[in-house]
């Protein structure tokens, strides 16, 4: 039954898309009319599709394929629901969701002014829709029947039963879909040429990329949560190239903001924000292929199938092809002549747009390199941290200092005295918190040292200046900057001081780490929901002091037959005291991983910041447009 | 300004499209990790039988035919999993299994065995784990096939699963031709 419901709206859903995508018009009231049937039959015919399959996996009905292969009755409820988007298939279910979402929200956009413009990128965004909806139908269909019957589904991934990840697809998804309103619309944009000067596309553009970069934002810092709490490597981010495919965006996304501040102002610099809407998105595209095709492995890879990667890649050609032609022909129409000068804040934020893109291409030859040597030389090689560690680093240094006091330079041309008297106090304020936190904390280290400087930087800066109130920053901005610098503070702190001790214990073993003492207690056999695990029992104390008593785990789901590791995990302001249950046996002991990370509640804390600086621009933003 | 330098984005894209395409369709797994050993002759190794501890089970076990090395510890919970298809691996003719038991206790792993069956022609001892040093072990359990001359043919590391059975069982059956 389910099955019919959802299979029927998918094909109704590519139906209403097809049209969209080739529908002609001759009114505007017939324009209207039409359009509002397709972008409202979209939306109506994905929700079905996503709620009829939500609703199978809610009832446990193992007559659908992708229900029997990815749940178990004995999963908690909140995981069941979670397991519709947790698979391949109705992880693009819910990307087509949001996708007619962005689609409608497009359409809200018309009035008497901007109906061809409206109508123009409400037809790319049908085709890309379009192009989803023909890739589940023919390759990733989740309404496919079962041919037996079956009383009990194969469970799934435990290691994605995880609260943080559970939530994770939705916001990032609404942050990579967002992004292709921003594509539709540039599209239009280019199409329309000059024509459209009494469209203010660039404010259009500008809303649907906070939106988009907000829950991207949010939605990278929760994957990180996970990879920090659930696989037990005692780190948050790894440079997998999945992380790296929801970084890339993220970092053109964000030049993207900055520089559609500047086309509002100056009217320049239009060629560049139509190549980044353009490049953000290709890229978030990028990032479902290299993901969905099996052609990198990494810990999210879906199930591999090639010829899921070459109809995406096929449909990527099409969309990328089409766009970078039409840029080449048209960019003439919106380029201007005119220079910037970098002690001004259009000159500033174009330095930092270009770091910030040459950052995302180095992330990206990353991450593709070794599929190119692979490919030319049929050699394997592989990339890791101390690649992106050694390049990137570098480049935000500069960066993150510009950040700091770029807000409040003036348009068009500032003097360095200006700069210089307004910056003195920042710079005191940034030396004493840096010189207090080395005091107190003792920590001598080069790199960290910067870290510090910089996060103090920023934060003295943004604080100073919302005290000050400084003109033309907006507490939004202030709010969302702050967040860098706490992000900065965590970043450094944990990546500098992290202490790590491995250890093989027994039971009334006792383990020293700088300043605490850990004791392992004892360890249990108990039993959850739908795993059995073994549970350690640790006392930690500091040299005075009982902090914790922590208990690490190693789970196995019977279902699935697979062992997953819960750490442990303390957590202060000052730091996380982080402790793994390796192998082992009650003979030899069992290998205990234990690591001090400091300053590691920060970066949740700084993202905490940043998404809601976000939230707080884009209801500033639509409440302007409501006014205007 | 030159407008050429907008044809940049265009060609770089799909040179990149075309590396991806290429591939795609060729026969490639992107798990395959690439191992010093292998087309190397199989590492010198001497290791204690498990059930008779006068026997020392070593290079002279290969040459007759396929075998499986295969590293396995009772307290590992994937190698119980695994357990089933290395046993079905076993009953495939023209292929000899030994393993290897990694930093474990042999009355434990006998009894173990017991229950769950014993595929292994032969069993060898790595208290300290050093023959798994020699061998460049990931982590475990972990498989080596070891052609008719003695060379490491190929390497699999985690344990072989149901979706990876087949593949597996294909690497080796190319050896058979």
């Amino acid at each position: 039954m389910i099955n019919i419901v959802g299979n029927t709206s998918l094909y109704l859903a590519l139906l209403l898309a097809t049209f969209q995508t080739f529908s002609l018009f001759k009114t505007e009231k017939k324009f209207i009319k039409r359009y509002k049937f397709f972008v409202f039959g979209s939306l109506i015919f994905s929700s079905i599709a996503f709620f009829s399959l939500m609703y199978g996996y809610f009832v446990s009905d193992f007559t659908i394929l992708n229900v029997f292969k990815n749940s178990h009755s004995s999963k908690p409820l909140i995981y069941k629901i979670a397991a519709t988007w947790g698979n391949h298939e109705g992880s693009m279910l819910l990307w087509i969701l949001v996708l007619s979402i962005f689609n409608f929200l497009i359409f809200k956009l018309c009035n008497k002014k901007n109906l061809n413009y409206v109508y123009k990128s409400l037809q790319i965004q049908g085709f890309i829709i379009f192009g989803f909806m023909l890739f589940i139908i023919l390759t990733s269909n989740p309404f496919q029947n079962m041919k037996s019957l079956q009383s009990e589904g194969l469970g799934f991934n435990p290691i994605l039963q995880d609260p943080a990840l559970a939530i994770h697809p939705p916001f990032l998804y609404i942050g990579y879909v967002g992004f292709s309103a921003a594509f539709s619309l540039a599209i239009a944009t280019l199409i329309s040429q000059t024509k459209i000067t009494d469209v203010p596309w660039h404010q259009y553009i500008k809303t649907f990329v906070m939106i988009a970069w907000t829950f991207l934002t949010i939605g990278i810092a929760l994957g990180s949560i996970w990879a920090y709490y659930e696989l037990g490597w005692g780190g948050w981010w790894f440079w997998d190239p999945v992380e790296n495919a929801s970084f890339m965006p993220w970092l053109l996304g964000t030049a993207l903001i900055h520089s559609l501040m500047i086309v509002e102002k100056t009217k320049s610099l239009q060629i560049w924000v139509l190549l980044l809407s353009i490049l953000t998105f290709l890229l978030s595209v990028i990032g479902t292929f290299l993901v969905r095709s099996g052609i990198l492995t990494s810990v999210h890879t879906f199930a591999l199938d090639p010829s899921r990667g070459i109809y995406i890649l096929t449909f990527m050609a099409i969309l990328g092809g089409y766009a970078f032609i039409l840029f080449f022909k048209k960019s003439k129409y919106f380029f201007s002549e005119k220079y910037f000068i970098f002690l001004s804040k259009e000159g500033s934020i174009l330095f930092n747009n270009f770091l910030m893109v040459i950052v995302c291409a180095t992330v990206f030859l990353g991450t593709v390199y070794p599929l190119i040597i692979e490919a030319i030389l049929d050699d394997k090689i592989s990339v890791g941290e101390p690649y992106f560690n050694k390049t990137i680093i570098p480049m935000t240094i500069p960066a993150i200092l510009l950040m700091g006091i770029a807000p409040i330079f003036s348009w068009k041309k500032d003097t360095l005295k200006r700069i210089i008297r307004i910056s003195s106090p920042k710079i005191i304020a940034t030396i004493i918190l840096t010189l207090s936190f080395l005091y107190f904390y003792k920590f001598i280290n080069f790199m960290g040292i910067i870290g510090i400087f910089l996060a103090f930087w920023i934060m003295s800066n943004n604080f100073l200046n919302l005290i000050f109130k400084a003109k033309g920053y907006s507490k939004e901005t202030v709010l969302a900057h702050f967040g860098v610098g706490l992000l900065i503070l965590g970043i450094a702190g944990s990546s500098v001081w992290q202490e790590e001790k491995v250890a093989r214990m027994n039971v009334k073993d006792k383990m020293k780490i700088k300043n605490y003492t850990i004791i392992f207690n004892e360890i249990n056999e108990i039993k959850g929901q739908n795993y059995v695990a073994i549970q350690g029992n640790f006392l930690v104390n500091n040299k005075k002091n009982k902090i914790t008593n922590l208990k690490p785990e190693k789970r196995l789901y019977p279902v699935t037959n697979i062992v997953t590791t819960e750490a442990a995990i303390h957590t202060s302001l000052a730091r996380d005291l982080y402790i793994v249950l390796g192998d082992g046996n009650s003979n030899d002991g069992w290998i205990i991983r234990f690591y001090i990370n400091p300053l590691v509640i920060w970066i949740w804390i700084g993202v905490m910041f940043m998404f809601a600086g976000g939230l707080l621009s884009i209801k500033k933003n639509l409440n302007k447009r409501k006014n205007a | 300004m030159n407008k050429k330098i907008f044809l940049v984005p265009v060609i770089l894209f799909f040179l990149l499209i075309s590396i991806f395409f290429y591939l795609l369709l060729i026969d490639r797994d992107p798990s395959e990790l690439p191992s010093m050993l292998i087309n190397k002759k199989a590492p010198q190794f001497k290791a204690e039988s498990l059930f008779d501890e006068q026997t020392i089970i070593s290079n002279t076990e290969f040459g007759e035919e396929i075998v499986l090395v295969n590293f396995f510890a009772t307290w590992c919970l994937p190698c119980r999993a695994e357990h089933q298809f290395i046993k079905k691996l076993s009953n495939k003719p023209g292929i000899k299994l030994i393993g290897i038991n990694y930093k474990d206790k042999n009355e434990i792993t006998k009894k173990w065995l017991n229950e769950m069956g014993n595929p292994y022609s032969k069993v060898g001892v790595d208290k300290n784990g050093s023959i798994a040093i020699d061998w460049g072990l990931y982590g475990i359990p972990e498989t080596y096939v070891v052609d008719k001359n003695g060379i490491v043919q190929y390497k699999y590391i985690g344990p072989i699963t149901k979706k990876t059975y087949k593949q597996f069982y294909s690497q080796i059956k190319k050896l058979k031709k």
